[in-house]
């Protein structure tokens, strides 16, 4: 694959209130075209970090870097490459949503009434957007939250629980959205969710926080779609032979199974390996452990704010 | 950058002027505006036109305060109660810029109160009081001289009152107690006056309370503790600095937390 300057840089990233930590020196890379979930117990410190991407709270410690501007020294630059809802889409209730659209147009240079027509065919509000918002649903607001994120095509687009308030059916539609965005307009996304089982249908990469500190990162597609088979299991005649034989792919054995870490060509190549080895296979399994298994066990099952 | 200051400003006066309570204080001001000099002249009332305007002036100077506090402390603080700062902040824009659109749409705001009052209530006042002397001042040019210094010196009123609304809404990010205090201020002005008499006190003539009315130049030179137009006129402008520069630090500097 190849390496590719990353859209948003967090550099050490801290921000502490009085003595409190909320987010304890973050630090990754998302590269352009990903969607990249941030996933986390609540008050773990996802809406802290998005409120420091957006420029809404000042960063204690640390620097980030959008398209190469940073954010405490290159507001404007870097936050005309964002377009962002932070938690809910909180609209002027007593506008009707095409002039909140107009509202936020009016901000950012270069937005045609011909554009605020486009995203809001995009999110298809086309025959309400003359409707004043307080008479908006909860899922109508989320697609004109979406909308106003849109207007300026933004590189990056940021949600904070995207997924909150909406019926499966919307979700699917956000999910199907944000792909197409990716693909199309080669647009950043970066999700923030307590959901996990979403969070794995839609990300292609996740990062996990807990206590403000991040975790984990871990890629769950491959950059053509695919998802990752991280561990792939063995089950032959003699799992200790097989382990001493693997043991170069840092193999531990299970029972009657082996099990080692990589990718499809590696599988093909041990699986060469131990039938030359005399090693018979019975059955080649990637290992699919859910991702909320993954986020117990490294959160410790813990999920109460504490 | 200053070239999206106008689309800045436009959007303020969408939020303010899209909004049915908008409407409904200005048709109170217009109302009262327009029912004091009706008013006079049922009762009969011996005064010349311009004394009924500045009469009726007064009164309405009242409702412009209310409206303008109103809207002064919610033009901040209303964004954060509705959670739409969040949505405003995220823009390509120093935070400061978005600030002074919101200060000039209320002036504007006051400068439409104030004319609305001075249209309504000089048109009023005339056809009522047209051609009828008696008791007023001297003579027809500077009875209106004086009315009109009087209506500049309350919108000047006006906008200390309301900077102090907008101050107070952005420090504590809620619309209420700002509007209390600010209101406050217009009322007890005087009561502080009294009670810090800069006939006593050297320091008290530094007070902003003795100079947000102006009106007392309009008949003599010599304001509280034998202080000049020019002295008030600088204590205004450096307390109206020093409020800007305040409310500026609470609304670009700090936090925008849940």
């Amino acid at each position: 694959m190849m390496q590719q300057e990353p859209l948003v840089r967090l550099l050490g990233v801290t921000k502490k209130i009085s003595s409190k930590v909320l987010v304890d020196n973050v630090t990754f890379d998302i590269p352009p075209g990903q969607i990249f979930g941030f996933l986390g117990p609540n008050g773990a410190g996802k809406t802290t970090t998005i409120r420091m991407m957006v420029g809404l709270m000042s960063i204690t410690e640390g620097d980030i870097v959008i398209g190469g501007y940073s954010i405490r020294s290159h507001y404007e630059q870097a936050a005309a490459l964002i377009g962002a809802i932070v938690e809910n889409p909180e609209m002027y209730k007593y506008l009707s949503g095409y002039n909140n659209l107009k509202h936020f147009a009016r901000m950012m240079p270069g937005i045609s009434e011909e554009r605020i027509r486009e995203v809001v065919e995009l999110v298809g509000l086309e025959h309400r957007i003359h409707d004043k918002v307080q008479t908006y649903s909860l899922g109508m607001r989320q697609r004109l939250g979406v909308a106003q994120a849109l207007l300026h095509r933004p590189k990056l687009l940021i949600l904070d629980e995207p997924t909150n308030g909406l019926d499966p059916q919307g979700i699917r539609e956000l999910r199907d959205y944000l792909r197409r965005l990716t693909r199309e307009e080669g647009t950043t996304v970066f999700v923030s969710s307590h959901l996990l089982s979403e969070m794995e249908l839609m990300c292609d990469r996740v990062g996990i926080i807990r206590h403000g500190r991040l975790i984990d990162i871990r890629q769950l597609r491959s950059a053509d779609g695919q998802r990752t088979a991280e561990e792939t299991a063995f089950t032959v005649h003699d799992a200790s032979a097989a382990a001493a034989l693997l043991q170069s792919f840092g193999a531990k054995t299970e029972g009657n199974r082996v099990i080692v870490r990589g990718n499809p060509e590696t599988v093909a190549d041990i699986n060469a390996l131990l039938v030359e080895a005399g090693i018979r296979v019975f059955a080649i399994q990637p290992v699919t452990e859910s991702l909320e298994d993954q986020f117990l066990e490294m959160t410790g099952g813990d999920r109460h704010v504490e | 950058m200053w070239s999206s200051f106008p689309n800045l400003v436009a959007n303020e006066n969408m939020k303010i002027y899209f909004r049915v309570r908008t409407w409904i204080m200005l048709a109170i001001l217009v109302f009262f505006s327009a029912a004091m000099p009706a008013m006079l002249y049922v009762t009969g009332a011996a005064m010349d036109a311009w004394t009924v305007f500045t009469w009726t002036e007064s009164f309405t100077l009242y409702l412009s305060a209310i409206f303008t506090v109103v809207i002064a402390a919610d033009i901040v603080a209303g964004e954060f109660a509705a959670g739409t700062i969040k949505l405003l902040l995220i823009r390509p824009l120093r935070r400061g810029k978005i600030l002074m659109s919101k200060w000039v749409a209320v002036l504007l705001f006051i400068l439409l109160c104030a004319v609305l009052t001075a249209v309504v209530g000089i048109a009023l006042s005339q056809l009522f009081f047209a051609g009828t002397g008696g008791l007023g001042s001297g003579s027809g040019a500077s009875s209106m001289v004086n009315s009109l210094l009087l209506l500049l010196t309350d919108t000047i009123q006006l906008v200390m009152i309301a900077l102090v609304a907008f101050m107070l809404s952005t420090l504590f990010r809620s619309g209420s107690l700002a509007i209390g205090i600010s209101l406050l201020v217009l009322f007890t002005k005087d009561l502080f006056g009294f009670m810090l008499n800069p006939d006593k006190y050297v320091w008290a003539k530094y007070i902003l309370f003795l100079h947000i009315d102006l009106s007392g130049y309009i008949q003599s030179p010599i304001g509280p503790g034998g202080v000049s137009l020019s002295f008030s006129i600088f204590i205004l402008a450096a307390y109206s600095l020093v409020f800007l520069l305040i409310t500026w630090w609470a609304f670009a500097k700090r936090d925008v937390a849940a």
